[in-house]
């Protein structure tokens, strides 16, 4: 059997020894190795600690209150760099007003351009129909102008006339279907009642007589239209200025 | 309380000064223990405890947080105790030399009577042994006094002396030869 080295008595000793059991066995069944065992733990055990005076309680503030004058308190780290930097904090100041600013800008223009992205596809369509229909009702009135006068003077209505009543029908009707779900009774009926008026005239006879006009003016009630007109062509002004508003509103 | 002395470390380096009176509060006792168990001289001792607290201030901003504050301490506290040790080293080793020459030890330490003669050889026997402590390296003397006397680990000691655990495993082991060598015809005769 192999014995037991200086160092692996020693680990031994301080249980530092991974295999401590088969130490242990070893030691049980080899004689030298116990003897030489038995001779370390003897030495080791008579190597006392000199015995540390006792110290009182106040020791540890004594040592302090010792030592406490000779040192300097560390600075604060914050107030230190700003104190020796204050340049450099300035700067940083700055550029994180100016960083915030563009921030701030970015973000005003990102929601602004979202809220009227957001609002264009509904907005944008009312705005196109209220010009258009102010437009065409501005027509429609002229032309009802027209025909009225033309009624009460005795003359006879020229070909233009008859042409722009067959162009404003075909727009009329267009006008008519896209309003025809907008639940708005008075453009409705507006539109219905010039639709009529507009096909009488279109599908007149190429030269109306006086006569003709004011049978027109007559069954067709076009004076009644004409303030049904003017009444819905303010009603839209007051609707396309709201709206020009809104957009500015939205711009700014 | 190793979280507390973390806490207390960073109210230190934070302007206060006070903090680190508690830390010396809690941690004087042992370092002066340890102290002079390696100087094994009072007023050398309480130098050392001192000393260690103050270069431990002023190094603070250098403490790892991840580390001991008292095992780093200990090895600031034992870099203090070697230079108070080298500092009366010359005069020791004088003296050591002339009292405890090989050959007179053996013809005294034969002599096993009682009395008088018992007490001389107690004197004796830990004169030899301060004698071999200042044989030991700075090195094995503080891994010995640690590991023998202090009972920390291989791991708490390599930390202390910031070494690899191998080394002062190997530290502790030429102590104890070193120790063995000078101490054993002693016990053997007595």
């Amino acid at each position: 059997m192999k014995h037991l080295t200086e160092e692996e008595l020693i680990d031994h000793y301080y249980s530092e020894d991974s295999d401590k059991a088969e130490v242990e066995a070893h030691l049980r069944t080899c004689t030298p190795c116990a003897c030489a065992y038995e001779e370390l733990g003897k030495l080791l055990a008579n190597v006392r600690a000199p015995e540390a005076p006792a110290r009182d309680s106040e020791y540890g503030a004594r040592v302090w209150q010792s030592i406490q004058r000779s040192l300097e308190p560390y600075p604060a780290k914050q107030k230190r760099k700003f104190f020796y930097f204050p340049q450099l904090a300035y700067a940083a100041a700055c550029l994180l007003l100016l960083a915030g600013a563009f921030l701030a800008g970015r973000m005003w223009e990102h929601v602004h351009t979202r809220s009227t992205v957001a609002a264009n596809p509904q907005q944008a369509k009312e705005r196109v129909v209220l010009f258009v229909l102010d437009n065409h009702l501005d027509r429609s009135e002229r032309l009802l102008v027209q025909l009225n006068h033309s009624g009460a003077e005795g003359e006879t209505a020229d070909l233009p006339l008859q042409a722009e009543a067959r162009q404003l029908l075909t727009d009329n009707r267009l006008y008519r279907q896209s309003v025809a779900q907008s639940k708005d009774p008075l453009l409705n009926a507006a539109l219905d009642h010039l639709e009529r008026v507009l096909l009488e005239v279109a599908n007149s006879p190429d030269e109306l007589s006086s006569a003709d006009i004011a049978r027109i003016e007559q069954e067709m009630n076009t004076q009644g239209l004409l303030f049904q007109i003017r009444v819905l062509r303010t009603r839209v002004s007051e609707q396309k200025q709201n709206a020009q508003a809104i957009q500015k509103g939205a711009v700014l | 309380m190793g979280n507390d002395d973390h806490a207390l470390i960073r109210r230190v380096l934070v302007g206060e000064k006070d903090a680190y009176g508690a830390l010396v509060v809690r941690h004087s006792q042992a370092m002066f223990r340890v102290a002079f168990r390696i100087t094994e001289n009072e007023a050398d001792a309480e130098e050392v405890v001192q000393e260690a607290f103050m270069r431990g201030y002023h190094n603070l901003g250098n403490f790892d947080a991840r580390a001991n504050f008292r095992t780093w301490m200990y090895r600031i506290a034992m870099n203090c105790a070697l230079d108070v040790l080298q500092k009366r080293k010359a005069q020791t080793t004088v003296i050591i030399a002339e009292e405890y020459d090989g050959e007179e030890t053996t013809v005294q330490l034969t002599d096993s009577a009682a009395g008088p003669d018992r007490l001389l050889l107690s004197q004796e026997v830990e004169a030899r042994r301060q004698a071999a402590m200042e044989k030991l390296t700075a090195t094995e003397r503080i891994a010995f006094v640690m590991r023998h006397m202090e009972d920390r680990s291989t791991e708490e000691i390599a930390g202390a002396l910031g070494i690899a655990p191998n080394s002062a495993k190997q530290a502790v082991f030429r102590a104890v030869q070193k120790l063995r060598q000078s101490l054993a015809p002693l016990w053997v005769r007595s």
